[in-house]
């Protein structure tokens, strides 16, 4: 069963927009700053909604902020 | 450390002090006079209405500390939001049942008393005893995923 990966580029696109800081980003989202460090560092992983709510800040389509992939080399 | 570390914080030293206020009454009773049905319901009732109002207090309390500290260091522009999202809630749901585990586990260990032929006291005395047990476990669970970020 290969094991499934959520990758994310938040780091990158709050980079991209001023520098944004995770503090604004959170209360952008509506989530505390620290679920945004959760899930800019890959251990939590997002509902669909706040997944969106996160994508519609950056202003860019879901699969820009977020990625799915599946471990092939565990098959 | 966030709004929701702190009330666990809070909940968690409350258990704990409650539990150990619990054992050392339930052993000076047991190896005193014995146990003895009157003294140890009102034990129950004074652990179950002390962990209510102590956490209510504490939580109230650490709250108006955090407040006036978080004024004070950011000044009065800057006001701290407590909000509860997502992952707070999940990491609350994970807790509780935590907590329902531990207790369904005293509530079996409390039946096999039964079993060894002990006092109806004891079976209720294990039951209150892991009660707060169950919440010290969700509480301890909490704070490690807090800690941990996921």
């Amino acid at each position: 069963m290969p094991k499934p990966h959520i990758h994310n580029n938040i780091r990158k696109l709050r980079f991209n927009h001023d520098e944004m800081t995770q503090e604004e980003l959170a209360e952008k989202a509506g989530v505390t700053r620290q679920t945004i460090i959760a899930i800019e560092s890959a251990k939590y992983s997002p509902s669909l909604e706040l997944a969106f709510k996160i994508a519609a800040v950056f202003g860019v389509p879901l699969d820009e902020v977020f990625v799915y992939e599946t471990d092939i080399s565990t098959e | 450390m966030s709004y929701q570390q702190r009330n666990v914080m809070v909940a968690l030293v409350t258990h704990l002090m409650i539990a150990v206020y619990f054992v050392i009454n339930w052993l000076v009773m047991y190896t005193g006079e014995g146990l003895v049905a009157k003294r140890v319901f009102t034990l129950w009732l004074t652990v179950i209405v002390a962990t209510i109002v102590v956490t209510i207090l504490g939580t109230i309390l650490t709250n108006i500390v955090s407040a006036i500290a978080n004024a004070i260091k950011n000044g009065s522009e800057k006001v701290e939001t407590f909000i509860e999202d997502e992952r707070d809630k999940l990491i609350d749901l994970k807790g509780t049942r935590i907590s329902y585990v531990v207790f369904c586990v005293g509530v079996g260990l409390a039946m096999l008393s039964f079993v060894l032929n002990q006092p109806a006291l004891i079976m209720f005395s294990v039951i209150i005893l892991f009660s707060l047990l169950s919440e010290i476990a969700g509480d301890i669970f909490k704070l490690v995923r807090y800690q941990r970020g996921a």
